[in-house]
């Protein structure tokens, strides 16, 4: 199990923006609210090369939706993403 | 979307939201892929990628994954995973459908020579919002009886890559075929080898600190060898227009428009309180 780093670099702007160490600008700080990213290694879940974990959940219906079932035989792209809302 | 589904592979989307959130966005962004919701961070603490470094009471950031995207083949295996440190950066549609399906996209050879390996470098000029990765497309043209090298590779010489000129732009992972152990007959050393012709995928991004059109600008660097001899590592610069756009999520179509949005942020806010 890796134990993820906080990536705390930060460079504030005087337009109220801050920096990460790539250069992308945000209102948050590095290190601060949603914008705690991990310094070096992180953990990236299943392995290539297993089967990728059966995904039981809702969809935007609220109807229950089962990610292999969808599949249906089909190449996938799964995507683990930060929120819809911000 | 349309190109997931010329090529006929699945997109699904799964995040912390709720599922009226969800639809809220999807109306909003004309998605029409299926959007999943893990409200209590199921799934993502299932999978191992909940993001730890968010304090358990720190609403309503904490349960969002360290986001990322896995590739299956047609049996659900993984075959392909694209996770990077930052939040800004991600994988590009165009890049899942080519790890879910292999494409091949074919560049036009620089000039002809067949005695000398040859370099040309390619980069899709549209539109690229920051922190959005795309491949820089790199081939080497590696005349019969030839080989370059991939990594690792013995001090002194130099394998097949590129280096990008310092810039508001990002190298995040190379994608290259697998090597072939090549043991050189004299010494017994082992090298890594691309005995032909060679296709270096390099994904990019940019962090806007420039808009508008720019000009990515490197060099692919090579070292060529025979069975007799090696030839003087090689250099070969590229300048390759994109035109550089704000991250996706700054973009008026892609703004959170009307009043639910607030609505569903003050919900998250409380649902764990």
């Amino acid at each position: 199990m890796i134990e993820p780093e906080l990536d705390t670099f930060n460079v504030a702007l005087e337009n109220g923006l801050n920096l990460d160490s790539d250069g992308h600008a945000g209102p948050y700080a590095n290190g601060v609210g949603p914008r705690r990213n991990p310094r070096g290694d992180f953990p990236s879940g299943p392995d290539i090369g297993t089967r990728l974990p059966d995904i039981h959940a809702t969809d935007s219906t609220g109807a229950p939706f089962d990610v292999h079932e969808y599949r249906n035989g089909r190449p996938l792209a799964m995507v683990f993403f930060r929120s819809a809302v911000w | 979307m349309d190109a997931f589904e010329a090529a006929g592979v699945a997109l699904v989307a799964l995040s912390y939201d709720e599922p009226d959130a969800l639809a809220d966005f999807a109306a909003a962004n004309g998605i029409t892929y299926p959007m999943l919701a893990d409200p209590d961070s199921e799934v993502i603490a299932a999978f191992g990628i909940l993001n730890t470094l968010i304090p358990e009471d720190d609403h309503p950031w904490y349960g969002i994954p360290f986001p990322g995207t896995y590739v299956t083949d047609a049996d659900g295996t993984i075959t392909a995973k694209f996770f990077e440190n930052s939040l800004a950066v991600r994988a590009s549609g165009a890049q899942l459908v080519r790890a879910a399906t292999g494409e091949i996209v074919e560049l036009e050879p620089a000039r002809g020579d067949d005695a000398m390996v040859t370099a040309v470098a390619a980069f899709d000029p549209s539109p690229l919002a920051a922190g959005v990765q795309r491949d820089l497309l790199v081939d080497l043209a590696v005349p019969a009886g030839q080989h370059v090298y991939g990594l690792p590779v013995p001090d002194g010489m130099v394998h097949a890559h590129v280096v990008l000129d310092d810039g508001p732009w990002k190298v995040h992972a190379v994608d290259a075929p697998a090597t072939q152990r090549h043991v050189l007959a004299g010494t017994g050393d082992e090298l890594q080898i691309y005995p032909g012709s060679v296709r270096l995928y390099v994904a990019v991004s940019h962090n806007a600190s420039e808009r508008g059109d720019i000009t990515i600008a490197g060099e692919i660097r090579w070292q060529a060898c025979d069975d007799d001899q090696c030839f003087l590592p090689q250099r070969q610069r590229f300048e390759l227009p994109v035109h550089a756009t704000g991250a996706n999520w700054m973009q008026p179509e892609h703004r959170h428009e009307g009043e639910n949005f607030v609505a569903h942020f003050r919900k998250m806010e409380a649902r764990r309180g």
